[in-house]
């Protein structure tokens, strides 16, 4: 946990209202604030232990508790309370049995309140796992619970007609990069080279848009930043922008049908831009 | 991307991206801000670009994902320029049909919107009630921006104000202009942002000057500043950006609260896009004049809202208010001088200076100039967010472009801002709405929450609420306002539970003014009003609670209990859905509330398709 923290702490060096960014990072990555985690945030940033407390005390999105698998927040602010957000906090509190701030037995779930996310017109709101549930009625709450349980992300890549293939090429020498022997989910393949700490390889991505699915000949560690190349002109096929989400550099490619796919480099990142008319930033 | 050395090149770049674009070409706009998200937009930006895609139709019509428009309700919704043409509440399978559409210049007429009014379908947005009586000069520019495009804000106008007043060189001047807009700040106490600027001009810069914007939108049913950030980032740097110009300022912060991932998300991809094209940062356009912004989240605290607090929260510590004077004006962030304006106020900015400062003083009234959003929610029949001209009545507002009530109950009050603010009496809806007016009537302008009650929203209830509220997030540090709001909060639960008593009214009123005077902060300082201004307008429904035992709004738990009619057809639904075993019946016979068991969730209310379930 040491050598974490002061990766964290050296990421916040010189940062304006560095401890609350420290503290939020930290509880990004243990999903609470641990004791010995914030003696070692004192420690490393030379603030006495009162004072990591007081702060992590008084914002209420940090807890000081280990929480669960999923976060479930019930939004009460004044437009969803005069929709019967109580109700729905109370529905929640019943089916999950555990209370308001409170984690269940089983480590799933934590069920938290919120003063208003802003999205009034739809209330009453549920997020869960930053899944917006919107006009949530009481007989609603058991199939959020039961649809997290199952995973929000999961797309049925047969059923789902929100996904669909594209065929890509790369923006270099405009060779085709389907792989049609290869399938991912079911249809032909996007090939590129990979490269990454001395390390090539194929890689293979579903070329289903809305499909995160991907193969790779050597495994690839979480966060890790991969170069792409075209397998058949040898062209990096980094483009010119950042990944909106991490800011790791984005891989174009270019679509069959018109315009220009950038995928972030980043494994484990879903970060991606379609453009269609290629006007880029 | 290429770094921008000069104004010249800026305006080179700008005129390039004009010329470049045909604006004969159709594009089909699909607002995908949180509620839009929330509401489907996403599978929506999918199915067009599978069918753009799949029908070659990529070079012909442009698809634009943008922040929010404002029209919750419609969500969501496409619309399609430059015909302006609007679809509401748009199912995946009627966006295959308006892409079509689009392609063969023809307008669904079965998809557009309905006016309750007439009966009759509205093919062109800026037709419809909703948005006719609307000044959207902030709003509509969203609907031209996609906010992850720095291209985008700048081919429609962007930057051009800061490449304006960097031009002539003239800091005072850009003061001027801002005074003679008349513009007030527009996160509620409406103090003129020419002087504060002028302050900030004025002060030595010995260490630094600092910017603050203040996007902690704390207000529960107020979200005008999460669209504006989310939908048009660009235009809260550009105005910081003049403001630094103006005031010397170097250093600047928008501080965010946490629970707007998305628009913390745009704005990180804005600050990092235009650092990049050398619009932020050193030595901006090569003019020599520098200034930074950084991002600082909140972690979840409503008094961080009040500036004093904010700028503790920035150095990262506790965010507890502090006495005032020295106002941040003189010692602010690290004991830097500080402005500190509000998210629409920044948004102001590049107007004013784009279009002059006459024009926009002619919007509105005197002393009151420009436009205000408002979130409308609640219980009305368009829900959203609208942009009006500062003094228009709250009558315009609620029936004009709220279309009325959302059910069938009267509308008896609406709510402005939030926790600190009070309820205003639909007798005195024709009131202007400008920021001495509501004061004037007991309540205050805020940041521009308009929660809109109707008879079946408790008065008691609603000032539980906020006290509720307001308990949980008074900081602590004044006696007065930690254990004032903590009894006022338990005298109206006792009135709420029928345990209360008509002294106790008096003794609340009595609570209130002492709070209200004693204690230091915005938030102390007005925490009374939700409490105040219902006693002063609602007494009456207090004493119903106390003398009758009976919520006339049927919202009281203790005090109401819930009895099924003879509307009942004995379908089953109710007694399936409530999760107390209360209800019993057989197949197609009237059903039975037992009282006792019947915990009040109203859980039967929703799901009863007959109007069977009574609350009284």
């Amino acid at each position: 946990m040491k050598t974490e923290i002061a990766g964290i702490l050296e990421k916040h060096e010189g940062d304006r209202g560095g401890l609350i960014s420290i503290l939020e990072d930290v509880q990004a990555r243990y999903s609470y604030l641990p004791a010995e985690a914030l003696k070692f945030v004192a420690d490393g940033t030379g603030r006495s232990l009162v004072d990591i407390y007081g702060v992590a005390t008084f914002y209420k999105s940090f807890s000081l508790k280990p929480r669960g698998k999923h976060l479930c927040s019930v939004c009460v602010g004044t437009a969803c309370h005069v929709r019967g957000a109580p109700v729905i906090a109370g529905e929640f509190e019943r089916q999950l049995d555990a209370s308001v701030g409170a984690t269940t037995e089983d480590n799933e779930f934590t069920l938290e309140t919120v003063n208003c996310l802003g999205a009034c017109a739809l209330g009453p709101i549920v997020v869960v796992d930053g899944h917006y549930f919107s006009n949530v009625n009481s007989s609603q709450v058991k199939r959020i619970i039961k649809k997290t349980h199952v995973g929000l992300d999961e797309a049925e890549i047969k059923a789902d007609r929100r996904l669909y293939l594209h065929t890509v090429s790369c923006s270099r020498c405009n060779h085709s990069l389907m792989d049609p022997d290869h399938k991912i989910d079911g249809s032909p393949s996007v090939r590129v080279t990979a490269s990454f700490e001395r390390k090539h390889g194929w890689l293979r991505l579903s070329s289903l848009y809305g499909s995160f699915a991907v193969e790779s000949e050597y495994p690839i560690r979480s966060d890790e930043i991969v170069d792409f190349f075209c397998p058949h002109c040898h062209t990096d096929l980094k483009g010119a922008s950042a990944c909106p989400l991490c800011n790791a550099p984005m891989v174009a490619m270019l679509v069959r049908a018109g315009g220009i796919v950038q995928i972030c480099s980043r494994r484990g990142c879903k970060g991606h831009m379609l453009d269609l008319d290629g006007a880029g930033v | 991307m290429e770094r921008l050395t000069s104004i010249e090149d800026f305006k080179a770049m700008q005129d390039r991206l004009v010329s470049e674009r045909d604006y004969s070409k159709p594009s089909i706009v699909i607002p995908a801000g949180t509620c839009g998200q929330a509401s489907g937009a996403n599978d929506l930006i999918r199915v067009t670009k599978r069918e753009l895609l799949d029908r070659g139709l990529t070079d012909k019509i442009r698809l634009r994902i943008t922040g929010c428009h404002g029209f919750c309700e419609a969500e969501p919704s496409v619309l399609i320029q430059p015909t302006g043409t609007f679809y509401p509440n748009v199912k995946i399978e009627q966006m295959v049909r308006i892409v079509e559409a689009v392609r063969d210049n023809q307008v669904l007429d079965d998809l557009l919107f309905v006016d309750p009014a007439t009966g009759k379908a509205v093919e062109k947005q800026s037709d419809i009630p909703f948005f006719k009586t609307q000044v959207r000069t902030i709003l509509a520019r969203s609907e031209n921006i996609d906010p992850i495009r720095i291209f985008n804000f700048i081919r429609n106008g962007g930057y051009s104000a800061l490449a304006e007043v960097l031009g002539k060189g003239e800091p005072s001047q850009v003061v001027e202009e801002i005074k003679r807009s008349g513009l007030r700040g527009r996160g509620g106490a409406g103090f003129p942002t020419g002087a504060k600027w002028e302050l900030l001009a004025n002060q030595q810069n010995g260490h630094g000057k600092f910017l603050v914007c203040n996007a902690d939108e704390g207000d529960p049913g107020a979200y005008m500043d999460r669209s504006v950030l989310e939908g048009n980032p660009h235009s809260i740097i550009e105005g910081m950006l003049i403001g630094g110009y103006a005031t010397g300022a170097n250093e600047g912060v928008i501080y965010v609260r946490n629970e707007y991932p998305l628009a913390i998300k745009h704005l990180l991809i804005a600050l990092r896009q235009s650092r990049g094209f050398g619009l932020l940062g050193d030595d901006i356009l090569g003019t020599g004049f520098s200034f930074d912004i950084k991002l600082v989240r909140g972690a979840g605290a409503f008094v961080c809202g009040e500036e004093t607090a904010l700028m503790r929260s920035i150095e990262g510590k506790m965010g507890e208010p502090r006495q005032r004077p020295p106002f941040p004006i003189e010692k602010g962030v690290d004991g830097k001088p500080t402005a500190i304006n509000n998210v629409e106020t920044w948004a102001n900015i590049p107007l004013i200076i784009a279009d002059g400062a006459e024009k926009f003083a002619k919007i509105g009234t005197n002393g009151n100039t420009g436009t205000k959003i408002f979130s409308l929610v609640g219980k009305i029949k368009n829900t959203g967010l609208v942009e009006v001209p500062m003094g228009i009545t709250i009558e315009k507002v609620v029936t004009d472009i709220g279309g009325g009530a959302s059910g069938k109950a009267k509308i008896k009050a609406v709510q402005t801002g939030g926790p600190s603010g009070g309820c205003i009496p639909a007798e005195r809806f024709d009131l202007p709405i400008d920021y001495d007016s509501l004061a004037e009537a007991g309540s205050i302008m805020g940041s521009g929450g308009m929660i809109v009650m109707d008879e079946t929203t408790c008065m008691v209830d609603v000032a539980k609420y906020f006290m509720s509220f307001l308990k949980d997030e008074s900081c602590g540090k004044c006696f007065t306002c930690r254990k004032g709001i903590q009894r006022m909060h338990e005298i109206v639960e006792d009135i709420s539970e029928g345990q209360g008593t008509l002294e106790q009214i008096d003794l609340l009123e009595e609570l209130a003014l002492s709070v209200k005077d004693t204690t230091m902060c915005g938030l102390g300082q007005t925490a009374s009003n939700p409490v105040l201004s219902t006693l002063q307008y609602f007494r009456q429904e207090y004493v119903e609670h106390i003398e009758n035992q009976r919520c006339p709004a049927g919202v009281c738990k203790a005090l109401i209990t819930y009895s099924i009619n003879e509307n009942c057809t004995g379908c089953t639904l109710c007694a399936k859905t409530c999760s107390e075993g209360a209800i019993s019946g057989d197949k197609k016979q009237r059903h039975v509330i037992d009282s006792e068991s019947c915990t009040r969730c109203g859980a039967c209310v929703t799901v009863c398709k007959f109007d069977a379930v009574e609350v009284a």
